[in-house]
């Protein structure tokens, strides 16, 4: 092919990596913004799933089943271009792809919050009612936080699948680190460089997240213990075996 | 009284030719050191039951023996041959042929574990065949016959095809004793194989163990059945903390002097 | 707006080439799947290994798959890695690559925590009788590791299949690619695309069912105990 050049031609790079770090800046601004709005639904959702009324019930169902069966591809291009036609509303690029992650993300989210929910003891609640709370203050009160310890793994995990499938956004013009590194390798002709550098943002960033969580998880779980807590269920089920 | 005459002229002929010889065993996991230059040995036919506190080591000792967890220093000779723990970084041929031997030792001991260890997604039957066919070679038919009658000598004739989820901790630990029986070992190592039965359990396992013994089965039992060691031992080995403290005839460990074993066997029998 | 005027006509017209786009998208799938299998296999067991150098090496390459997108995958090895090496990929295979690399990653995790979620005694157990190590894996550790496998490597599946979509972007013609170029002709986004997202759900309903089903037989009594 080329063989003037070196293995891996870092000049192309170099020059591009003001835009490449923007990309990046905004992959990862949508993936917070949209787990961040995919916790809100989720939280909703799940209370929803766990209340005592059947057509709450039904619709959260219908609600987890629908985003978790739906790939994020088809999602945004539903999203993005669907929408504009049927309801007339047109949704610009980023927020359409932050909608689209918190969508499908609150979907598996609000399975990961029912089991967290559901994990804590029964004694806990009849504890809280013996003393005189009410129903929603138990769950407030009493459930949630230890809930909330419970749910901070798979949460963790949901977040840097919600970093990788930022990716994604790029399809519709969204211009995250994947579409600013597809442009450069097209403009320099360097495929194999830019694309390697792009996965290792990625790598970087999950590694950094994931990091993070363990730590986060390390100090919930400490306080926990020191509060006199007498078992501590560390794990929760994960309702979601892979990203999309 | 007199079984333990009878059988110290006995050891005095074999003495020379002890079955199994533990010697300078040291086994460490990561950090922490479990088992410091244990010596022992036994002589064929002997009945051996080792006791002490918990951590003593006793079930990693029991686990050296048959090299499922090989001691890190030291060496077992059994039956004349010495077993050494091997392990290179980098020469896997070396590693596999030293792999490839250790079934050898191991289908001589049989091994009854104190979680019973029978293999669920296997009829009582298939579990004591599984040696037959699989180590030794044996055809399914021959197999299958020995080991029938291996089950009905520990009592579970009628249960022969049952899956264990349908048998109660004793007829599990039955099912574990026969299929250890069944390839005919010249040893059987017992790790409290009575602590997880229920109680009314607990009598009828420990019989099978005193036919084993009246059988002239050589025997190293790890216990806490006080009664049991004491009545059916040739021989006492009080553990503690990685080492054999003390060892003798269950006279001799009843009068002991030694300050831990006393400690340990008045908290014990009261 | 007054009223948009729904042409769901169009999907009902487009449905055999959007039938092909399924079977596409199964095919890719499936691949994927294959290679994911073996490539997890292979991850899982040198995790296993007794030497460290493999084991750090399989940790690795695990750690990294997983933290890289699908996406980004996919264009390293269809433009990037061929372009490099001279390689010529079709699309196909390139996105069958890079599911079965991800996916791999995936069921190395789930081969791992099988075969860990079975008791140590049964190992200890049958390398006491005299079986060899390999003999003790097929014969009574990798029996009962299946029961747990099996339900987890069919979420792994269905994770390939949403994430087989995005091969439409390097031009496999699946049912995304379908509905793009029929949407575009006749302005029928949203018809086409709830069509397809329809189809996937309904895919991956009936899968969950039939693994729900599969897993009643695996656990009929047997492994238990």
């Amino acid at each position: 092919m080329d063989n003037s050049q070196p293995f891996f031609d870092f000049g192309p790079i170099w020059d591009s990596r003001w835009l490449l770090l923007e990309g990046f800046g905004i992959a990862m601004f949508s993936a917070v913004a949209g787990i961040f709005f995919a916790i809100v639904l989720g939280l909703i959702v799940a209370l929803m799933r766990l209340s005592r009324f059947k057509v709450l019930r039904g619709i959260a169902f219908v609600y987890t089943q629908l985003f978790r069966g739906v790939p994020l591809y088809v999602l945004i291009l539903w999203i993005y271009f669907g929408l504009v036609y049927a309801v007339g509303i047109d949704i610009p690029r980023i927020p359409s792809g932050i909608i689209a992650l918190a969508l499908l993300n609150s979907g598996y989210l609000s399975e990961t919050f029912r089991s967290g929910i559901l994990a804590i003891d029964k004694g806990q609640r009849e504890a809280g009612e013996a003393l005189g709370l009410r129903k929603w203050e138990v769950t407030r009160y009493i459930v949630l936080p230890q809930a909330g310890r419970i749910v901070v793994p798979p949460t963790g995990n949901q977040f840097v699948d919600a970093i990788k499938d930022s990716a994604i956004l790029s399809i519709i013009g969204v211009p995250e680190l994947m579409k600013i590194a597809q442009e450069q390798a097209n403009l320099f002709y360097r495929p194999f460089e830019f694309y390697t550098v792009a996965g290792l943002m990625y790598l970087v960033a999950v590694m950094l997240v994931s990091r993070g969580i363990f730590i986060l998880e390390g100090r919930l779980a400490r306080y926990s213990r020191s509060k006199g807590n007498d078992e501590s269920s560390e794990t929760a089920p994960s309702a979601s075996g892979v990203s999309n | 009284m007199a079984r333990s005459l009878i059988l110290k002229e006995l050891m005095k002929q074999t003495m020379a030719e002890a079955l199994l010889q533990i010697k300078n065993v040291t086994k460490q996991f990561g950090d922490h050191v479990v088992l410091k230059d244990v010596n022992l040995e036994i002589a064929k036919g002997e009945v051996v039951c080792i006791i002490g506190p918990s951590g003593s080591g006793k079930s990693t000792l029991l686990r050296c023996i048959n090299f499922i967890a090989p001691p890190d220093q030291g060496e077992i000779v059994f039956e004349g041959k010495t077993w050494k723990k091997f392990h290179s970084a980098f020469n896997v041929f070396a590693n596999r042929k030293y792999e490839a031997q250790l079934p050898q030792l191991r289908s001589e001991i049989g091994m009854v574990f104190q979680h019973f260890n029978v293999f669920p997604h296997m009829t009582a039957v298939e579990n004591v065949m599984l040696g037959l066919t699989k180590v030794r070679g044996k055809d399914r038919g021959s197999s299958r016959k020995i080991a029938e009658q291996a089950l009905n000598q520990v009592g579970l004739g009628d249960k022969i095809d049952q899956y264990p989820e349908k048998l109660s901790g004793g007829q599990k630990q039955r099912v574990a004793i026969a299929r250890a029986l069944a390839l005919n070992p010249k040893v059987m190592l017992f790790d409290e194989v009575t602590s997880a039965l229920d109680p009314e359990l607990v009598s009828g396992i420990l019989d099978e163990m005193r036919r084993l013994a009246r059988e002239g089965m050589t025997m190293v039992v790890v216990t806490h059945e006080m009664n049991f060691a004491f009545q059916v031992a040739n021989r006492i080995v009080f553990m503690d903390q990685g080492k054999i403290v003390t060892t003798g005839t269950p006279d001799e460990i009843r009068n002991t002097t030694d300050p831990r074993a006393r400690a340990f066997l008045s908290s014990i029998l009261g | 707006m007054d009223g948009y005027i729904y042409n769901w006509n169009v999907v009902w017209q487009s449905l055999p080439e959007l039938r092909q786009g399924l079977i596409i998208t199964l095919q890719i799938s499936i691949v994927g799947m294959a290679l994911a299998i073996a490539f997890g296999l292979i991850f899982a067991t040198g995790r296993l290994s007794q030497y460290g150098y493999i084991r750090k090496i399989s940790v690795g390459v695990v750690d990294v798959s997983r933290s890289i997108p699908l996406f980004v995958l996919l264009f390293w090895i269809y433009y990037g890695l061929s372009l490099k090496f001279s390689i010529n990929l079709t699309a196909f295979q390139a996105g069958a690559i890079a599911l079965g690399i991800t996916g791999g990653a995936y069921m190395a995790e789930v081969f791992r925590g099988g075969i860990n979620a079975i008791d140590l005694g049964q190992r200890e157990a049958a390398l006491a009788i005299g079986l060899t190590q390999s003999k003790a894996f097929f014969l009574v550790i990798f029996p009962q590791a299946i029961r747990i496998i099996v339900p987890q490597a069919v979420n792994v599946y269905v994770g390939l299949l949403k994430g087989a979509t995005i091969v439409s972007v390097i031009g496999v013609a699946d049912m995304i690619y379908v509905a793009q170029y029929v949407s575009l002709n006749s302005f029928t986004p949203f018809e086409m695309y709830s069509a397809v997202g329809i189809a996937f759900i309904a895919l991956t309903v009936s899968i969950a069912g039939l693994a729900f089903l599969l897993e009643k037989r695996l656990n009929q009594g047997r492994a238990r105990g």
